[in-house]
């Protein structure tokens, strides 16, 4: 790559060279953060110059799942909840692709919250890039497992009352490998994060918190997109701006960046070197014989 | 009569200028250490029995405010600041600082000890533009030694960075402040050990030492002192190649969310009547590219084309 600076890196990235044009525009509200957290993941890809035929995005259902039907490259859409288990075969059986899930908070930590945590578990290289966007945006607002306390959504017209998850750290006690989190506010650090977790050699969960303005923004009158954004700034407080002066008495403080490292060893390499045991053992029952004896 | 009238002016203009305190200005940015030497100033005055005053504002000098402090001592000090052109000694922890504040010295006998670190303030960045100029000073110490009678151009942080703590400059520039006052070199250590962190006592012992020694030297013309002049090139800003902005808008794919209109930093976009985004003030656009990456529907791509390219396309169209 000839970029040697983020500037140049960003000069040289035309997201749409990523992109499938015939299906553009896409099918997101406007304002929607989704979009941004696209265009972070694929700036990523570019700058580890992954070749888009050995890159293969799994997505489930919702906004996010959607995601995948504009990126060139292999793309599956599949049933609900399941995109890790359905990469998790992928990325077993082709070690050679880079495997990245695209999926929401409700695709990942309700419906498959049993995938996450085993995927985390088992620590197999894989990318998972989870959207957080606090709702089921794509089914008309329902509350999620990260929808926050009090916020009101369809199934909760006066307010959630359920405490949240905490996705990373879900993960990090899972002990998936490498564990991070960023707002769609800081878009070329939105990139790095994504680009370590795609160069993590394990299992790589990012949670990406981005804006729902027309169906949570709306019910919670969070005002405008441009709002929304900035108040990922102001209202979450990510590690970035936990100094700033604007609001030094916010006691939010959402912890960003990489969150996790557990540098345990990676299940598809110890998959294929069982395997090729179990093989060579049951082609020559007499040399495995010999060598227990 | 007229004789014994004039005796007794002079007689007062003296001892006015004998109970005259002497006047230090400590300034300098948020975080250098401002306020420790002049606490330590303050208290080695004190205990030389003078009645001190000191005050001091600080607070916000990152974002292109100052820190400074007044410190008094003196058989008898009346106000706690000092006046315009009152100054004897003006030690500044930051060069734009120092020369800013080069009016309070006083003209004819002030001294001024000045760190030569440039630590850029955000307004002097307003203009953001890649390539645009940095609004900082760009006196050179030679520049300034020419109108000032005692000047003193200390690369007091490279100093103390080599004494392996860089936060240790202040203690330096206040060793060279120390020669010009008649306090005892004991007494400055015991100022400097009570105020600096316990950890830090011995660097700091050091750095003291430091700070005088050059001082010396350069009063005496010491060729050592004087080939310590630091090198002094004059902040720029990151990339000086012109270009001029250039956004590609793909109208079909702008769902007019207004995400890059109320975010743009320099204000230049705008929805236009069929609410897609247009560049309004393509002049004051810096090509930031913060409307590109911030647009969920790709619509925006910003092109910072050189002006030699454009020159040749113009070149190639004409042909």
């Amino acid at each position: 790559m000839s970029a040697t600076t983020m500037l140049d890196s960003a000069a040289e990235f035309d997201v749409r060279d990523y992109l499938r044009a015939e299906m553009m525009p896409h099918f997101l509200c406007p304002g929607c953060g989704h979009g941004i957290a696209l265009r972070a993941l694929l700036w990523a890809v570019h700058e580890l110059a992954i070749d888009k035929d050995r890159l293969a995005v799994v997505s489930g259902i919702g906004c996010a799942g959607r995601l995948s039907a504009y990126i060139d490259a292999s793309t599956f859409h599949v049933t609900h909840g399941r995109p890790i288990a359905y990469a998790t075969g992928l990325a077993l059986a082709r070690p050679d692709l880079h495997v990245i899930v695209i999926t929401g908070d409700g695709d990942c930590l309700a419906i498959g919250g049993n995938h996450l945590i085993h995927a985390c578990r088992r620590n197999l290289k894989l990318t998972c890039l989870m959207l957080n966007n606090e709702v089921y945006g794509m089914t008309g607002g329902q509350v999620s497992p990260t929808t926050s306390e009090t916020r009101v959504t369809s199934t909760t017209p006066l307010g959630n009352s359920e405490p949240h998850f905490n996705a990373c750290a879900l993960a990090a006690a899972a002990g998936a490998g490498f564990v991070g989190r960023e707002v769609t506010h800081h878009v070329p650090k939105l990139k790095e994060l994504i680009k370590a977790g795609l160069a993590h050699p394990g299992f790589a969960f990012v949670e990406v918190m981005t804006d729902c303005t027309e169906i949570f923004g709306r019910k919670n009158e969070m005002g405008s997109s441009a709002e929304m954004v900035l108040r990922q700034k102001s209202e979450l407080r990510p590690s970035a701006y936990r100094d700033t002066v604007d609001m030094p008495f916010a006691a939010k403080d959402l912890p960003t960046g990489i969150l996790a490292r557990n540098d345990r060893p990676e299940y598809g390499e110890a998959y294929r070197r069982a395997a090729v045991a179990i093989k060579s053992a049951a082609d020559n029952p007499a040399a495995g014989r010999k060598s227990r004896q | 009569m007229r004789d014994a009238t004039d005796d007794a002016a002079v007689r007062a203009v003296d001892s006015a200028t004998v109970r005259q305190p002497t006047n230090v200005l400590i300034v300098g940015v948020g975080g250098q250490g401002v306020i420790m030497i002049s606490k330590a100033l303050a208290w080695l005055a004190q205990s030389q029995g003078f009645e001190v005053k000191q005050s001091e504002v600080h607070g916000m000098a990152k974002r292109g405010g100052a820190v400074f402090s007044h410190v008094r001592f003196g058989p008898e000090v009346w106000s706690p600041t000092i006046p315009k052109g009152e100054v004897d000694i003006l030690v500044a922890l930051e060069w734009a600082e120092g020369l800013r504040w080069l009016p309070y010295l006083k003209p004819d006998t002030g001294i001024f000890i000045c760190d030569t670190k440039r630590i850029v303030p955000p307004f002097a960045c307003l203009n953001r533009h890649p390539g645009a100029p940095l609004r900082y000073s760009r006196e050179t110490p030679a520049e300034v030694r020419a109108h000032v009678l005692e000047a003193y151009a200390i690369d007091a942080t490279r100093m103390a960075e080599e004494l392996g703590n860089d936060r240790a400059a202040n203690v330096v520039l206040l060793g060279a402040v120390s020669t010009a006052m008649d306090f005892p070199v004991a007494d400055w250590e015991r100022a400097v050990t009570e105020f600096v962190p316990k950890k830090t006592i011995a660097v700091n012992l050091k750095a003291f030492g430091l700070g005088r020694g050059w001082i010396d030297d350069a009063r005496r013309g010491t060729p050592a002192a004087l080939e310590a002049e630091p090198v002094f090139a004059t902040p720029r800003a990151p990339a000086d190649t012109p270009y001029n902005v250039r956004l590609e808008i793909t109208p079909g794919w702008c769902k007019s969310c207004d995400i890059c209109v109320k975010l743009c930093p320099e204000r230049c976009l705008q929805l236009n009547s069929e609410r897609i985004v247009e560049l309004a003030i393509p002049e004051a656009c810096t090509g930031c590219r913060l409307c590109e990456w911030l647009c969920p529907d790709f619509a925006i791509r910003v092109h910072l084309d050189s002006v030699q390219d454009m020159v040749a396309a113009q070149a190639g169209a004409r042909q």
